[in-house]
């Protein structure tokens, strides 16, 4: 049974899927009678279903050491081209898919009580299979067209998710960027597959694999295909120059939250860790990844300190974190991509969960109206608390270890890397701080004095997740094959490796500390220097990044397009209208003509039919032959 | 077997149109349902009994016509026409079920829809070069009065500059078929590719180029292209729906069959710079929808960018490249079928078009929420989301096009990127948002309005998920077309082909 289970394990993103099929009657309003619940209850079974099945496979496979198995499914044959899909099932797959539907199934009962009042239940379980079904699948994809499928089947379902409350200004512009900000990315990373599949041999990221180590590919050729594959990650991940969907996103449901900063963003980053033999073809896809990591995590870190809406203020430390997969990946050290990938993950589905029911409960996004939640809330405080340490380097929890492992020695690292990690670890410490204090310490305000509680469809999965937060770090030590087993170099009289750890730790105490004693300002308090207010706007405003958009990239857009249909109106249908303006007159005559009579019609056609046939015929025929006589 | 295509339809027409006595609109449209179902259906039997390994002329049909003209009655299909007869029965059927039920002279409007369904099927079944020409042309006429009888505010001036285009076009392709038989003094006007292949390059650019021009307005490709977006705004539904989803196929049809099939050697001279104008007309498609105010006009100025990949494929010539091309063009016939049809329906219900006073369309109560739905699903289909057709035909066209044209390619991947600008554009401002209160009260939306808007969703899905069914009927006609043409010939694209990158890491 097991073995069965595992054999066809390709079918875990399926339930996804038919759990968003399954919830069509409703979503369409075929089936009225029984409110939208039905449909989240087939979907919530779907997932876990998935859940279930995907860790009886991974139990499976645990007991089979070594065993992989490869699906590949010859899509479509057409002429010279051969595209394949192929699917791998091994334990680093299978693993991430067991996040995936985790997480999904975690978000989606937490979007049972989210959502209880919505009316489109129907239609947001519907997308959030679709969302489940993508992941699952990137996760198991063994080839570049598969995942490229894939992720943009995100990117719709990011679209309709972020535009599920679509009668709202803010959600509308916040979708049309987000697929947009997408699409600039995946349009690029589709140029690099085209090229790459005219270049090599197949589209499987193991052909790709043994193509790169073998490529004759001239080095401008190899740099640009790998900024190419790295342009669509960027935009999935919330990457600079991309990076400002994720900020809007957060108008769209807390629970498409959840999901979108802990797995959707990692989709993207999956990929890149996949695609990482391709880079080292060029040194330029691996600056271009180091710079664009590091870009980010710095200036996305100091974004999320003047944020003061809940959830903004935890996504920019999303992109932040990514920043440092793509350095990683970068670096090439695959095996630490993956791990922050995972601890980060759930650190930050368990933040979200959190923000959720702070905004469930106190209908409101704003920290500096809130305050003196830590008693009444007890549940979600511990989860917000439990969350935070999974994310900073301070506690023995998931990003600890991960930070821990990259600096034992068996990693060629450097002081600038560590550099950047105590930056990110510092301002995370410092943000992460400034919110709890805001929120659940001092007193409380108007909007948090009736604070129970949540219910225990979000309570439920949020102690689940606390609970597994604070067990995360014996599952990368319980299944270390999980990884890539690691090269025994132990570089340990490197000074770096042996002071990273206890700076590490020192970087995320002061940034605690600092978060401890810089002065809180509620409701609209504004600082008073100037220049304490000039660094607040500009955080706040995100570096001013949409307004040089907005003059930039849309301006050329929206002038290009104007000027082009002027063009199109004036010199190029204007020249035509004034050669035809002759012909237009005898033509509006002809109007007159007409008596409405349906035989007039038959006869004119008639008489047009005969004319077009003689000029054939006889006309014509002995005009052009004199016509290409004179010619030759 | 393939006259019926023809015949019937024309047979319907005269029933329709010389019935005596005024019909109700109601029961002419269910006759030509009728009809047009036993259309479709026959072209279906036509498909399973038409074999896709051969690379010939199937189901041939001859009759002596015109002797001393050389004009014969000669049908025949291979895997170019298969395809694009196919999508002519599928959309009369769509066009017909999408007609307003109490529309005027309904008798008059259904024969006409027939002429122009038999026209459209004549002019891909005919392997006479006149014989082509003359259903070409024949075409122009019922489409004519379709625009001028039932179209909007300006139908006169959109149906008269239709027509001045078209017969321009019509000439040049004529000019272009009479300079071909009478230079290799053929005896006929039978297609008989290996013809020119005697005859030197120039002169075969001396006839492609009229040729182009002449296809080219019919596709059409800029700077050809004016009559297209007036053509469509005065069109009404249905016409619109034939007229993107297989008249403009005419064009590229021959674009195949004649520019590469006949003339080969000038075509590979020309390709490159057909491979740019094709970028370019892609390009100004793209932006010039961006700017449009009118919903129609949007999808129409998208169809001008996307006919323009098939150009693009064409150019360059390859079996992987010739076939996409063809899928290109079923996939654009489907999705900008599906597009017309439910702006339609938006147009129906609301009475305008204009993106400027629509908006909130999907709410659940009182919009248009599945059509809203749809409408997402089309524009998904069109910007390119894989698993539905528009993204497995484009990947073909690009990833045929790119060994020969990388440039090029690349600009035309620019261009659906902006395919998603635009159509985002249009979602945004016309489905989401608040539903102001003047649009609060919308006739409701009968099943009948959405059937072949789902059939035609279906389909996309269908061959978006199991490309192989679409692609296989078109292939072996595909590979033959630049194979076939004698050694030198079929060398000269392959070699090409080979140059190409290798220029490319020479420059680097």
């Amino acid at each position: 049974m097991a073995d069965f289970l595992f054999q066809i394990s390709w079918f875990i993103p399926f339930y996804g899927l038919l759990g968003a099929v399954l919830t069509l009657p409703w979503s369409l309003g075929m089936i009225r009678r029984t409110g939208p619940r039905p449909a989240a209850y087939f979907n919530l079974l779907m997932t876990f279903l998935a859940f279930v099945h995907g860790s009886l496979a991974f139990r499976a496979i645990w007991h089979q050491k070594d065993q992989q198995l490869q699906i590949v499914y010859h899509w479509l044959q057409v002429a010279d081209l051969d595209l394949s899909l192929a699917i791998e099932i091994s334990p680093l797959t299978l693993g991430a898919m067991e996040v995936v539907t985790g997480i999904g199934l975690l978000a989606q009962l937490f979007a049972l009580g989210y959502l209880e009042k919505d009316w489109s239940l129907a239609r947001f379980y519907g997308l959030m299979g679709l969302f489940e079904a993508a992941l699952s699948g990137i996760a198991i994809s063994d080839s570049l067209l598969l995942s490229y499928g894939f992720l943009e089947m995100l990117t719709l379902s990011t679209y309709l998710l972020v535009g599920f409350w679509y009668a709202q200004p803010l959600v509308v512009t916040a979708a049309r960027d987000a697929f947009l900000t997408k699409r600039v990315g995946d349009i690029i990373l589709l140029m690099g597959v085209v090229a790459i599949s005219s270049y090599g041999e197949g589209l499987t990221f193991s052909q790709l694999e043994s193509w790169a180590a073998t490529s004759p590919l001239p080095p401008l050729t190899s740099a640009l295909l790998g900024l190419s594959l790295i342009a669509g990650p960027t935009g999935k991940c919330a990457q600079f120059p991309l990076n400002l969907w994720l900020d809007e996103a957060m108008e769209g449901p807390n629970p498409a939250g959840i999901m979108r900063n802990s797995i959707v963003v990692s989709a993207g980053a999956y990929v890149l860790i996949k695609l990482q033999p391709v880079f080292t073809l060029s040194p330029v896809s691996s600056s271009a990844l180091i710079i664009i990591g590091t870009v980010t995590a710095i200036a996305t870190s100091l974004m999320a300190l003047a944020q003061i809406d809940i959830k903004r203020a935890l996504c920019h430390s999303t992109s932040a974190y990514l920043g440092l997969v793509f350095i990683s990946v970068g670096l090439g050290h695959i095996d630490i991509a993956f791990l922050l990938l995972f601890t980060h993950a759930i650190a930050k589905a368990l933040l979200f969960m959190s923000a959720g029911s702070l905004i469930m409960t106190t209908s409101n996004q704003n920290i500096t109206e809130m305050g003196g939640l830590w008693s009444r809330m007890p549940a979600t405080t511990t989860a917000f608390v439990v969350g935070s340490a999974g994310l900073i380097c301070l506690l023995p929890l998931g990003t600890f270890w991960t930070l821990a492992r990259w600096f034992n020695g068996s990693w060629a690292v450097n002081w600038w890397l560590l550099g950047i990690l105590l930056f990110v670890n510092t301002l995370s410490a410092l943000n992460l701080t400034r919110v709890f204090r805001l929120v659940f310490l001092g007193k409380p305000q108007m909007k948090t004095r009736r604070t129970p509680e949540v219910a225990w469809p979000m309570a439920f999965p949020m102690v689940s997740l606390t609970v597994f937060n604070l067990i995360t770090p014996a599952i990368p030590m319980l299944w270390p094959f999980w990884l890539s087993p690691t090269t025994p170099l132990y570089n340990n009289d490197q000074v770096v490796v042996q002071l990273a750890v206890p700076l590490l730790i020192t970087s995320g105490l002061v940034g605690c500390v600092l978060g401890l004693t810089v002065e809180l300002r509620r409701g609209w308090a504004r600082p008073t220097q100037f220049y304490l207010r000039f660094f607040q706007d500009l955080f706040a405003y995100d570096f001013y990044l949409e307004r040089v958009y907005n003059l930039t990239v849309v301006w050329a857009v929206s002038s290009l397009s104007k000027l082009t249909a002027w063009v199109d109106r004036y010199l190029v249908d204007g020249a035509v209208n004034l050669v035809s303006l002759a012909t237009i007159l005898s033509g509006n005559s002809l109007k007159y003509n007409v008596s409405g009579q349906s035989q007039f019609y038959i006869l004119t056609m008639v008489v047009g039919i005969s004319v077009l046939l003689g000029l054939v015929i006889s006309g014509q025929w002995s005009v052009l032959i004199n016509y290409w006589s004179s010619i030759y | 077997m393939l006259s019926a295509f023809i015949w019937l339809p024309l047979l319907g027409a005269a029933l329709i149109g010389f019935w005596p006595g005024n019909r109700a609109g109601e029961k002419v449209r269910s006759i030509a349902l009728i009809i047009a179902s036993g259309l479709l259906s026959l072209n279906i039997i036509l498909g399973f009994q038409f074999d896709t390994k051969v690379a010939e002329i199937q189901f041939s049909e001859y009759f002596s016509w015109i002797e001393w003209l050389g004009l014969n009655y000669h049908l025949g299909i291979d895997g170019l026409s298969l395809p694009l007869l196919f999508l002519n029965s599928l959309l009369t059927l769509m066009a017909i079920a999408s007609s307003n039920k109490s529309l005027e002279r309904p008798q008059l409007y259904y024969s006409l829809l027939f002429v122009l369904s038999a026209g459209a099927a004549g002019a891909f079944l005919a392997q006479d070069l006149l014989l082509f020409f003359l259903f070409y042309e024949l075409e122009i006429v019922p489409l004519y009065f379709l625009i001028a009888i039932w179209g909007g505010k300006r139908r006169g001036y959109a149906a008269m500059k239709f027509l001045l285009y078209t017969a321009v076009s019509g000439f040049l392709v004529l000019a272009s078929f009479l300079g071909l038989v009478w230079l290799t003094g053929a005896s006929n006007f039978d297609y008989a590719p290996l013809l020119s292949n005697n005859l030197p390059v120039e002169t075969q650019l001396l006839l492609l180029a009229p040729l182009l021009v002449g296809l080219f307005i019919k596709i059409p490709i800029f700077p050809f292209h004016t009559w297209l977006p007036d053509a469509h705004v005065e069109a009404s539904t249905p016409i619109s729906v034939l007229l993107a989803g297989v008249l403009l196929k005419l064009g590229t049809y021959g674009l195949l069959r004649f520019g590469v099939g006949f003339f080969l050697d000038g075509w590979v001279v020309l390709a490159p710079w057909l491979a740019s104008l094709a970028a370019v007309s892609a390009l100004y498609g793209a932006c010039c929808a961006i700017a449009q105010q009118d919903m129609k006009k949007v999808v129409a100025y998208s169809s001008i960018a996307h006919m323009a990949y098939i150009l693009l494929a064409a150019a360059a010539t390859t079996p992987l490249s010739l076939t996409a091309a063809v899928f290109q063009m079923v996939s654009h016939g489907l999705i900008s079928a599906l597009l017309f049809l439910l702006v339609g329906v938006v147009y129906n219900k609301t009475g305008t078009r204009d993106v400027n006073s629509l908006r909130g369309l999907l709410n659940p109560q009182r919009g248009l929420p599945l059509v809203g739905s749809l409408m997402i699903l089309g524009v998904m289909a069109s910007s390119g989301i894989p698993g539905m057709v528009g993204f497995i035909a484009e990947f073909l066209v690009f990833r045929g096009s790119f060994p020969l044209f990388p440039v090029q390619t690349l600009l035309c991947l620019v261009g659906t990127g902006l395919t998603a600008v635009y159509f985002l554009l249009v979602i945004n401002r016309v489905f989401f948002g608040r539903l102001p209160d003047h649009l609060a009260h919308l006739p409701p939306v009968q099943f009948g309005d959405r059937a072949p808007a789902f059939v035609l969703m279906t389909l996309i899905f269908l061959l978006g998920l199991q490309p192989s069914w679409m692609v296989r009927w078109s292939e072996a006609q595909a590979t033959s077309l630049v194979t076939q043409n004698g050694k030198l010939l079929s060398q000269v694209s392959i070699d090409a082909r080979r140059a190409r990158p290798a220029t490319i890491i020479v420059n680097d």
